[in-house]
């Protein structure tokens, strides 16, 4: 009796529990009925809307949610909103986080709690977030936009986010170190690089702070390292990662693999007694204190650098590609990509934000003047940043320049590649068998992606 | 006849309301989430396209031959050995002195135990900083070796740095457990060993680590299941690197999940993880008990 | 036990040497806390030339202090006494009936204590978000219910059996209703392993990370103290000595708590963790 008692009340209970379940299923397609009706009265408001921009502020107050990374921008993140929020008394609720930044989108985003616009890679990650992500092609604001830095989010002619900030990356180096050492022709190939090097450490100096242990640090060097190949592929790295992901080309039929390895055995040989313990804070506070000439980092590093020390010179070096000095460049693109939610409550506002961003006063100048990195608006005015305008002369003196292209990698490739590159520098394998690693490991990338 | 049953129906009515609030809490928020991720295993999904496929056991099958998977195994494994014995061993030394009668016993509890309620994220930071900033610094103070090491760059010491942060952070609950499982032996057999004329070791094992027994079963136990668990420490630490020489397989399934977008089968891996835990600490807790019978 | 054998004075010293070295990170905290930024970078392990609290005080601003504490005390509180009620109501019930049923619900009970939390945590979110749970700091006291249960449930479970029967009995001849007679007369005697499921579960929320963050997402207004430290760390990437007076407050309030609680810690896990 008892048993068929307690039967009964388990029964209960899961038919509670299934109730439970019910009305929620019930509830989040109305949740999302919702949301595409809210979606849509707006936008016809828009577009009447749009021939009189200038008075618009009938609408109610909005509350936007953002979902940002890259932490040490907080500040500026919060100017902007404050800017935002006087202009048109719409809020912005920014959050921000760093290392774990994708698995709480990936929660947020699977479980219904949709963040109006967030942040992410180009390339790969337009088809990571296919599912949610808004097609911006006949936004106006998108003609704004320099069309290179359009490349990255561009898939089949549609425009699938909005590009954040232009960045470059390549070695960085104390302008002042340099010239005390009496370094007057700055180096180009690998042999040059090496030179360097004995100079520096002939003066007491440690050449390089490797960044090696962070999983980002590593891969970019190694990758820029490479990154002529595409001249195998007529120019088109399209080519060169579908020749990849066929399994028609294997890292370890790249014979340019080893210029990659030479150079991050060099700067492993020049960083240091703990290179497998740099990080980024290493880096950037070694550099800015002297201890170091030389790290492989973007220009985002800068303001940590100029915090530390307001009066260092810094620039940039080309990457060597072996012995050919005439091919090494830097990397330049556009990657950090803001996507707007196509399921958001707020789509309108979204878009609303991003035109004011790109076409405001103090959203034009938001970027280069308080963030200090180069603008994909076209026509914005130079960042007030010194590897920004360096960037800028290189390029006009036509130093090569490489896309970010191993981000065109399935996802997931950037951090797990870079982490068998780590385990060659940390020592204790041959060439070949990190190639093999590398292979296997792309296989199993694409066995995912599928 | 009717009574009866209605005494019944009220002792089972009272049984469900003391019991069901807890039961369904931990179904709700526990096991339904459990179950709906072990459905996600036998799916190729990256976690975020809207349709998940259905694979069966695609996921499993792939586990067998998943090299970083073994080599993640074979980490944790070895670091659960070495972890559970070095923490349980120190705490027990640490546990019978504290229990004498010393001068500022509170404050050696204390200093010991405080490590424990500073939470992961906060040591990972101050222990990168000490590993980085103060080794550096106390290197140009001592010129020591030992300062000298990358105890985070190379995966042998990388090994050992873990396991160090850990028993640092986790000492202080066990070095806890055990003194309160020493207060629990009546002083009159101490006493009787004295009078035996049994020496200090002897007394030891001989009459005070039978009868702290249950204190062993339940700390092994703790210790067990959270070395397999491992992961708050090695991600601020190491983040599994040099290389994957330090990744746990909580780590792995981490990695797997979120950074490779490859939920479905970092799912799988938990499934195998979750059966793992399960044999060893069930079988661990079964030895154990036995022990304790006997003694 | 007394140590005849070896004098006590050479204990105490080395145990007091062994407790200095074990918490040299945390002086190392300490006073790089209240350095400048230079003295910082030119040598970690000096003493500060003057004591400062000026980094205190930027911290405490910066971070919006007194917001997060309140928050992180609303999760904590709402946490840990639903995870007593619930816990202890069903650790005595479990304990005391003797059938095939009970063990098998006190098994799916525990259970949950070898799952990794990882596994589970994105559906977690889900069901919290189908529940309303999400983005509220009430919300997620109430996640803790469910998630603190198994340990507590196994520890009053093991406590009870200590508790002579008679008491029961004595409570049902005064005729109470048995939910009265458990918080006269049960409740009360579970004191000591009540205080340590107390702490356990104090010390665990306050200082949980992963869950808050998934939860709470960062939320300006919603945010924890651990969520915020971390944030700190990320913006204040290489200005340690601002990050270091972060550390140092979020970690002074359960410290403070520990050395309040600290004899009924001991106690109360003789009673809870040993017996059960």
């Amino acid at each position: 009796m008892k048993k068929v008692l307690s039967i009964l009340i388990c029964l209960v209970m899961l038919s509670g529990f299934l109730a439970g379940c019910g009305t929620v299923k019930e509830e989040t397609p109305a949740v999302a009925g919702t949301a595409s009706t809210v979606a849509q009265e707006p936008a016809s408001e828009a577009t009447t809307a749009e021939p009189a921009p200038q008075e618009e502020p009938k609408k109610e107050p909005v509350t936007l949610t953002l979902f940002f990374y890259s932490p040490e921008l907080t500040e500026q993140y919060n100017d902007m909103s404050k800017a935002y929020n006087e202009e048109t008394g719409n809020t912005l609720d920014i959050t921000v986080l760093q290392n774990d930044y994708a698995t709480v989108l990936n929660a947020k985003l699977n479980s219904g709690d949709i963040p109006d616009v967030f942040m992410s890679s180009a390339y790969a990650d337009n088809t990571t977030y296919k599912d949610y992500i808004y097609d911006l092609t006949n936004e106006d604001f998108i003609q704004q936009i320099e069309p290179t830095a359009l490349t990255g989010v561009t898939v089949d002619g549609k425009i699938t986010g909005y590009p954040f900030l232009v960045q470059s990356h390549s070695f960085i180096y104390n302008k002042k170190m340099f010239a005390d050492a009496g370094i007057t022709t700055l180096p180009k190939t690998l042999k040059e690089y090496e030179a360097v090097c004995e100079q520096l450490q002939a003066k007491g100096i440690q050449p390089f702070a490797t960044g090696f242990k962070e999983w980002w640090v590593l891969p970019q060097t190694a990758w820029q390292l490479l990154a002529p190949i595409k001249d195998s592929y007529s120019g088109d790295y399209a080519k060169f990662v579908e020749a990849l992901n066929t399994g028609a080309l294997k890292f370890k039929d790249i014979k340019e693999m080893n210029n990659v390895f030479d150079m991050l055995d060099l700067v492993k040989k020049y960083g240091g007694k703990k290179p497998m313990e740099s990080d980024f804070n290493d880096q950037t506070s070694s550099l800015a204190a002297g201890k170091v000439a030389m790290i492989h980092q973007g220009n985002w590093a800068e303001d940590s650098i100029v915090k530390a020390n307001p009066d260092i010179q810094l620039g940039y070096l080309v990457a060597p590609v072996g012995d050919n000095g005439e091919k090494a460049g830097i990397m330049y693109d556009s990657n950090q990509t803001l996507r707007v939610a196509k399921d958001g409550k707020n789509l309108q506002s979204s878009l609303d934000w991003l035109r004011w961003l790109t076409t405001s006063d103090y959203g034009k100048n938001w970027i280069p003047g308080k963030i200090k990195q180069m603008s994909p608006i076209k026509g914005a005015p130079a960042a007030a940043a010194q590897l920004a305008a360096e960037t800028s002369s290189m390029l006009s003196a036509g130093t090569p320049s490489y896309s970010w292209y191993y981000q065109r990698f399935p996802s997931g490739a950037e951090q797990g590649l870079g982490t068998i590159l780590q385990g060659y520098c940390a020592g204790g394998k041959t060439r070949d068998q990190i190639l093999d690693e590398l292979d296997a490991y792309y296989q199993n990338l694409l066995k995912g992606a599928q | 006849m009717l009574r009866s049953k209605k005494a019944r129906l009220m002792r089972g009515l009272e049984f469900a309301g003391f019991t069901l609030p807890a039961i369904a809490l931990i179904v709700l928020f526990v096991e339904l989430p459990f179950i709906m991720s072990i459905v996600y295993s036998f799916t190729k999904w990256n976690g975020l396209d809207k349709v998940p496929k259905f694979i069966g056991l695609g996921n499993y099958i792939d586990i067998l031959s998943d090299k970083s998977m073994h080599q993640a195994l074979i980490f944790t494994l070895l670091f659960t050995v070495v972890m559970v014995t070095v923490t349980n061993i120190l705490a027990i030394i640490l546990a019978v002195m504290l229990d004498s009668n010393i001068k500022g016993r509170n404050f050696l509890r204390a200093a010991f135990y405080i490590p424990n309620i500073v939470s992961l994220i906060v040591i990972g930071y101050i222990w990168r900083f000490v590993f980085s900033e103060g080794f550096e610094s106390l290197y140009n103070l001592t010129n020591a070796g030992i300062f000298e090491i990358s105890w985070l760059g190379d995966a042998k010491y990388g090994f050992i740095s873990i396991v160090l942060v850990s028993v640092w952070q986790a000492i202080g609950f066990y070095l806890v457990i055990y003194i309160a499982g020493l207060q629990t032996v009546p002083r009159d057999v101490i006493e009787a060993s004295y009078i035996d004329g049994a020496g200090g070791l002897r007394r030891f094992f001989g009459v005070t680590l039978p009868l702290i027994m249950p204190s062993i079963t339940i700390c092994v136990f703790y210790s067990l299941s959270n070395a397999l668990k491992t992961f708050d420490v090695i991600l601020s630490l190491t983040y599994g690197g040099p290389g994957t020489s330090t990744t746990s397989i909580a780590l792995d399934i981490y990695k797997t999940a979120f950074s490779e977008n490859r939920f479905g089968y970092g799912t799988a891996k938990s499934v195998v993880l979750f059966l793992l835990i399960l044999v060893i600490t069930v079988l661990q807790v079964t030895v154990f008990k036995k022990r304790e019978v006997e003694a | 036990m007394k140590n005849k054998n070896v004098p006590g004075y050479l204990l105490t010293i080395f145990l007091f040497i062994a407790a200095l070295i074990f918490l040299y990170p945390l002086f190392l905290v300490l006073i790089n806390s209240m350095k400048t930024f230079q003295e910082v970078v030119t040598d970690v392990v000096a003493l500060p030339k003057t004591i400062t609290f000026e980094n205190y005080v930027k911290a405490f601003e910066l971070m919006k202090y007194p917001n997060l504490f309140y928050n992180t005390l609303v999760v904590t509180v709402i946490g840990v006494s639903g995870i007593i009620l619930v816990s202890s109501l069903a650790g005595y019930k479990l304990s005391r009936t003797r059938t095939k049923l009970s063990w098998l619900l006190f098994i799916l009970c525990i259970a949950p204590m070898m799952i990794p939390f990882h596994s589970f945590m994105i559906s977690l979110v889900k069901v919290a978000k189908m529940l309303h749970l999400i983005n509220s700091t009430y919300g997620l006291g109430v996640i803790y219910w469910g998630l603190g249960a198994p340990l507590a449930i196994f520890m009053y479970h093991g406590f009870v059996k200590t508790v002579p029967k008679e008491m029961d009995e004595c409570a049902l001849i005064d005729g109470c209703p048995p939910f009265k007679a458990y918080f006269r007369i049960i409740f009360p005697l579970l004191k000591p392993v009540t205080v340590s499921v107390i702490v356990l579960n104090m010390m665990w929320i306050w200082n949980d990370f992963l869950l808050p963050l998934l939860m709470l997402s960062g939320n300006q207004k919603s945010k924890t103290l651990q969520i915020a430290a971390y944030g700190f760390f990320g913006q204040y990437k290489i200005e340690w000595h601002y990050a270091m007076a972060g550390v140092l407050m979020t970690i002074i309030p359960p410290i403070i708590v520990f050395l309040l609680l600290q004899k009924h810690i001991i106690k109360g896990m003789v009673a809870g963790a040993v017996k059960s």
